[in-house]
């Protein structure tokens, strides 16, 4: 008797598994950690997708969008993942270098995109404009130019090592959009405020809230997160008249993905408004879609002089241009 | 001692092919991580950096040499403050030095900021008398003040370790012969720390030399910059794995070269025992000067991890223990740090009671080099490998992650263990050798009945290292992560990441507070659990 039923419950299960299986495809998305956070837009995003997709949605964090696309680098055709997601303009030519990507299907027409940025490959889904974020109670009148950051010796300012940061190699392009082929000459005039390059973002607004600089290069949406979070409205971004570079954030389905409908819809669904409205505040970040932007958002300086150079430039130049920046530090 | 004696036949026959196992295991594991990455077939990108490696390497030489003369002074005199001094609390200050190196390098950094930084304590004591020190902290001199926190506090600890075990009789002996401190010093502790400073010097220059989050977030940027970091952006940058392997690999001759005469010295005559019953304090005018040296330590390396504790246990505490997914984190990195300090105690042990079998300087350096291999490889290669050969074995990576997180650990924290067994080991083979062959004592039994009662407080401190360390790991975690599987210092650095730094700020005190208890607990409750069974 107990045989049978140890039997019946054996098969039982072998049974079902398969078949759950079928039932319940699993997309796995691999992205940067912050992303994936349980403060992050990942939680909510799951339980939106999950609600109509009958799959089940899993986010595997690297510990950047850097990370991630190695690790389907190293993974090659054997990858779990079906998307990667995170990855932003100034590696999107390296990743499309790779072939590990496939083209989507997703309709990109309506977004509201900087400098209106598409691609055949990679779904925009959130973006930025990288600034110096500085405390106002403590430094009423932040220089308005790199010009006049350089020129003001009592300033210090912390940035990221462009070789390990997403933001540090924003920095090193912002100078380059803005300054051209003088790029060369810019950095060693802007080289003595530098207090350090940190490996990456966290540690720099780290070293920035402990009040060791008087700037940090992050986002102009970094300070809506101290004052809707921490009700704290002292912090802002300062306005530079070269213009700011922008950062856009893109997803990609991978050419190996058995799940290339599921990931189509998911990606259709995250530039949706239903999906895009968690951004803000948890990626504190601008949305693609059109939808209205939370109270505090209004707040913040929006640049009226944006900056992005085209992928295949960045892709081709970016190893030489890191070496003439980092010169001015040794 | 045992030349002559057949391998076969030599009652260390057992402990001999255990440590030569564990030898040849730690090899094969390298050789493999090598491999895997060597041969791994990635397309590369279209450019590359060219980073200055002379230019890398002699700074780093600089600096990791400056670095292991500072840290050993200071953890001379610092041990010799400890020997001698007794007061309330002591075991616990004790303690607090040994959490700087297993400590997350981002929070000790951190740490020395909140202190020396423009915002930092010493700044607004100085401003309160109007005073203003328009130093700055980053820079080379702020690599090595990190650097020795970190490894002077942790050559003081092991030290300390060895000036204890200086039997009583002999410190009745030189009491009654009443020899100036200076005397004393050369007589009873020199000749019983000496034989520890060369592998520590060892250990603490491979750290330096491949120290990368400190020396760069110290190092105000790229001037001051180890070859480590050039892996990195290779790896990172450029992807280009072989070009990133044939710098580990100079890296690694680079280290060898440096280690090995350090291993090949003949360690000389140790002590066993323990003067824990004797306390002879030195004249008046010496105490003063260990007093100062304490004090001075206190505020140089104390307070930068007192800062840490102090800016984490905050508001923001309560904030991050309500949270479910602290418990879990805590709860993985506290098993893995139990399961990593038990197997960097078996390995730790398995070396070194083999090396002491052997009298050829070729067999002993055969067994103490593997040891090191972990801290000559860079961190990320090595994880890089764990990640290919895991793949290689067909296991998802999620599945392998605790394992390897063990594993890569419990060989971080190797080298550290062995530092603080080896001489008590040695030291104990030297007195009871031919009492212990003569009685035919074999492998274990020998280790139950004459070195565990008498080495409780090492293995205790070995212990509390190879916890620790995995306790603080972000290295190998960094690929293996997944939103599932995090640990505490994960946690941090996803905190940090997105803005919440009071979190952040809770976890690196909490993580703190864990090491403090590990040092502050383990070892003299091993050393109880040793006389209790003797």
């Amino acid at each position: 008797m107990l045989t049978r039923l140890v039997l019946t419950f054996t098969l039982a299960l072998a049974a079902s598994a398969p078949a759950l299986a079928q039932q319940n495809p699993t997309l796995t998305v691999y992205t940067y950690d912050a992303f994936a956070a349980d403060w992050g837009p990942g939680p909510a995003l799951k339980t939106g997708f999950e609600q109509t997709c009958a799959c089940t949605l899993e986010f595997v964090a690297a510990d950047s969008s850097i990370g991630a696309l190695r690790r389907v680098q190293l993974e090659g055709e054997n990858t779990n993942a079906d998307i990667v997601l995170g990855l932003d303009t100034s590696i999107v030519g390296e990743a499309l270098a790779t072939g590990l990507f496939a083209p989507h299907k997703v309709d990109t027409g309506a977004l509201r995109v900087p400098e209106n940025w598409r691609s055949p490959v990679f779904v925009p889904f959130d973006y930025g404009y990288f600034a110096m974020v500085y405390n106002t109670e403590l430094m009423p009148t932040p220089p308005t130019s790199f010009e006049k950051l350089a020129g003001n010796p009592d300033l210090k300012i912390v940035i990221q090592d462009p070789r390990s940061s997403t933001p540090g190699m924003g920095l090193m392009l912002w100078i380059k959009a803005a300054y051209g082929d003088d790029a060369e000459e810019a950095w060693p005039e802007i080289a003595p405020r530098v207090l350090t390059l940190t490996r990456s973002w966290s540690e720099a607004y780290a070293l920035f809230l402990a009040g060791e600089a008087d700037m940090v290069l992050s986002y102009t949406t970094s300070p809506a997160y101290h004052l809707m979070v921490e009700n704290d409205p002292r912090f802002a971004a300062a306005p530079f008249r070269e213009g700011h570079y922008t950062q856009i954030e893109v997803a990609g389905i991978l050419s190996s993905s058995p799940n290339k409908q599921l990931a189509n819809d998911f990606l259709t669904y995250l530039i949706s408004p239903e999906a895009q409205v968690f951004i803000p505040t948890t990626n504190w970040m601008y949305p693609v879609a059109d939808i209205e932007l939370p109270a505090g958002f209004d707040t913040l300086f929006v640049p009226q002089k944006t900056l992005l150079l085209d992928d295949e430039t960045v892709t081709e130049n970016a190893a030489r241009w890191i070496g003439e920046m980092l010169k001015s530090f040794e | 001692m045992n030349k002559a004696a057949p391998f076969f036949r030599t009652f260390d026959f057992p402990r001999r092919v255990i440590g030569l196992a564990i030898a040849a295991g730690i090899t094969a594991l390298m050789l493999m991580i090598f491999l895997a990455v060597s041969r791994a077939d990635i397309p590369l990108s279209s450019s590359s950096l060219q980073p200055d490696i002379p230019h890398l390497v002699r700074m780093s030489l600089i600096q990791a040499a400056l670095t292991t003369a500072l840290s050993l002074g200071v953890g001379i005199a610092l041990a010799w403050a400890l020997n001698r001094l007794r007061f309330f609390g002591r075991q616990l200050v004790v303690s607090l030095f040994a959490t700087a190196i297993v400590a997350p390098a981002i929070v000790v950094a951190l740490g020395v900021i909140a202190l020396w930084g423009r915002a930092g304590w010493i700044n607004g004591l100085l401003s309160a008398f109007s005073l203003d020190w328009n130093g700055s902290i980053f820079g080379l001199h702020g690599i090595l003040l990190a650097h020795t926190i970190l490894n002077g506090a942790f050559a003081a600890h092991i030290l300390l370790a060895r000036l204890e075990t200086i039997p009583a009789r002999k410190l009745k002996t030189a009491q009654s012969l009443a020899l100036s401190p200076l005397r004393r010093f050369m007589v009873l502790d020199w000749p019983a720390i000496s034989s520890s400073l060369p592998p520590l010097g060892a250990i603490i220059f491979l750290l330096a030399f491949t120290s990368f989050p400190i020396v760069l977030i110290l190092g105000g940027g790229p001037a001051n910059q180890t070859l480590e970091v050039a892996i990195y952006s290779y790896v990172r940058l450029s992807f280009d794995l072989r070009a990133a392997l044939n710098l580990a690999l100079v890296q690694l001759v680079l280290c060898l070269l440096i280690v090995l005469p350090a291993l090949l010295m003949t360690p000389s005559l140790a002590d066993a025992g323990t003067s824990r019953h004797l306390h002879w304090p030195d004249n008046k005018n010496a105490r003063i000067l260990q007093w100062l040296i304490l004090l001075l330590a206190l505020v140089g390396f104390g307070l930068p991890l007192l800062a840490v504790l102090v800016n984490g246990l905050g508001p923001g505490l309560f904030g991050v223990l309500v949270q479910p997914r602290f418990w879990q984190a805590a709860l993985t990195s506290l098993s893995i740090g139990t399961a990593s300090a038990i197997l960097t105690l078996a390995l730790a042990l398995g070396l070194a009671t083999a090396r002491n079998s052997f009298a050829s300087p070729l067999a002993r350096t055969a067994l103490a080099l593997p040891a090191f291999a972990y801290l000559v490889i860079p961190a990320l290669v090595l994880s890089l490998g764990f990640f290919l050969a895991v793949r290689k074995l067909q296991i998802p990576p999620a599945d392998a992650a605790p394992f390897v997180l063990i594993l890569a650990n419990a060989l971080l924290a190797l080298p550290f263990a062995i530092s603080v067994l080896a001489p008590a080991l040695t030291a104990i083979d030297r007195r009871y050798r031919r009492t212990a062959r003569s009685l035919a004592l074999g492998g274990f039994t020998r280790w139950r009945l004459v070195e565990w009662p008498l080495m409780g407080r090492a293995v205790g401190i070995a212990l509390a290292f190879g916890f620790c360390f995995s306790l603080g790991d972000l290295g190998v975690i960094a690929l293996f992560g997944t939103s599932e599987f995090s640990t505490l210092p994960w946690l941090m650095f996803r905190a940090l990441g997105a803005y919440r730094t009071n979190d952040a700020a809770a976890i690196a005190s909490v993580l703190l507070l864990l090491t403090l208890v590990a040092f502050w607990a383990l070892p003299p409750l091993m050393k109880k659990l040793s006389h209790a069974r003797s």
